[in-house]
């Protein structure tokens, strides 16, 4: 008889915490506002290490670096990566901030510390459960590892790289008829009434 | 077994990636005052409209990188802002005409 009771109280406990945990998921379990705890970060970062692997962390780079390959991958990530990742790699964009987890600034040594095999690695087959899709079709994917070297480069990036790539960013329709407007404001047309969101 | 305990809870902490609308907003006008953290602009109905500048705004004049110092108060300026709480803050100040710049 005391064992039943037992049982039926832990049964209760369970369905009281089972009920506790869909109301904070349905409050917001699934909302990618806010930042992962330093926890899941840890977590995350572990698990995205052990997912790599060990082959695949200690590939080398089968393309050397040169200016002109330099210039090929810092065009390339313009119009591919920087819509989340930024063109100097900081992660500060719209989307790449609201990502969750956001986009990482890759000029940090958290990406800068892991190895050319790594950074291929994920640009290649993305990260699952993020913002980072699979890049690579084919094999051997020149284009990830030239891309793994700009990303080396991204902490000695000038303003002037930067303003280069700018030109190679995709931009929509509404975006080239913004740009215009503000073109044709600055070379002394007049400004629409007001400023407008996007 | 370790790791698949880790996985397993790393998974269960981790959600999936969702994509938000942006808020910039973009501010076209006048320079009517410099200030050391904020730039106030003049719009096309005559309201003025203070936005914060910040370390990391952009500055381009003519389409070239720039500093604050080379903005001038009368300056046309094309200002890409983020709201924060009842403040703007510059991501980008753009002026300068890239007409006569595209010429030289």
């Amino acid at each position: 008889m005391k064992i039943g009771k037992l049982a039926i109280t832990v049964l209760l406990v369970l369905v009281c915490i089972f009920i506790l945990g869909l109301v904070a998921f349905v409050q917001g379990g699934i909302s990618a506002r806010g930042r992962p705890s330093a926890l899941e970060t840890v977590v995350a970062r572990r698990l995205r290490k052990l997912g790599i692997p060990s082959s695949a962390r200690n590939q080398k780079n089968p393309v050397q670096s040169t200016p002109e390959v330099l210039a090929e991958a810092r065009h390339h990530f313009a119009d591919h990566c920087a819509t989340c990742h930024a063109n100097d790699g900081s992660g500060n964009t719209t989307i790449g901030q609201n990502l969750y987890p956001p986009a990482p600034d890759m000029r940090l040594p958290e990406t800068q510390n892991l190895s050319d095999g790594e950074i291929y690695y994920i640009i290649h087959n993305g990260v699952r459960l993020t913002g980072m899709p699979a890049w690579g079709v084919d094999e051997p994917d020149l284009d990830s590892w030239k891309l793994v070297i700009f990303i080396r480069h991204l902490p000695q990036l000038t303003r002037d790289e930067i303003s280069d790539m700018e030109k190679f960013n995709p931009k929509s329709e509404s975006e080239r008829q913004e740009e215009k407007e503000e073109e044709d404001f600055l070379n002394g047309k007049p400004a629409a009434e007001g400023g407008h969101h996007h | 077994m370790k790791r698949l305990g880790l996985a397993i809870l790393s998974v269960a902490l981790i959600t999936a990636a969702a994509f938000a609308h942006g808020n910039e907003k973009h501010v076209m006008g006048k320079v009517t005052k410099i200030g050391n953290s904020s730039i106030s602009v003049q719009l096309a109905d005559g309201s003025v409209k203070t936005v914060n500048v910040v370390g990391t705004t952009k500055f381009l004049k003519a389409g070239a990188a720039a500093t604050q110092q080379d903005l001038k108060v009368g300056d046309r300026v094309v200002i890409h802002a983020k709201p924060n709480g009842d403040a703007l803050e510059a991501t980008e100040v753009k002026f300068g005409s890239t007409a006569s710049a595209e010429k030289h």
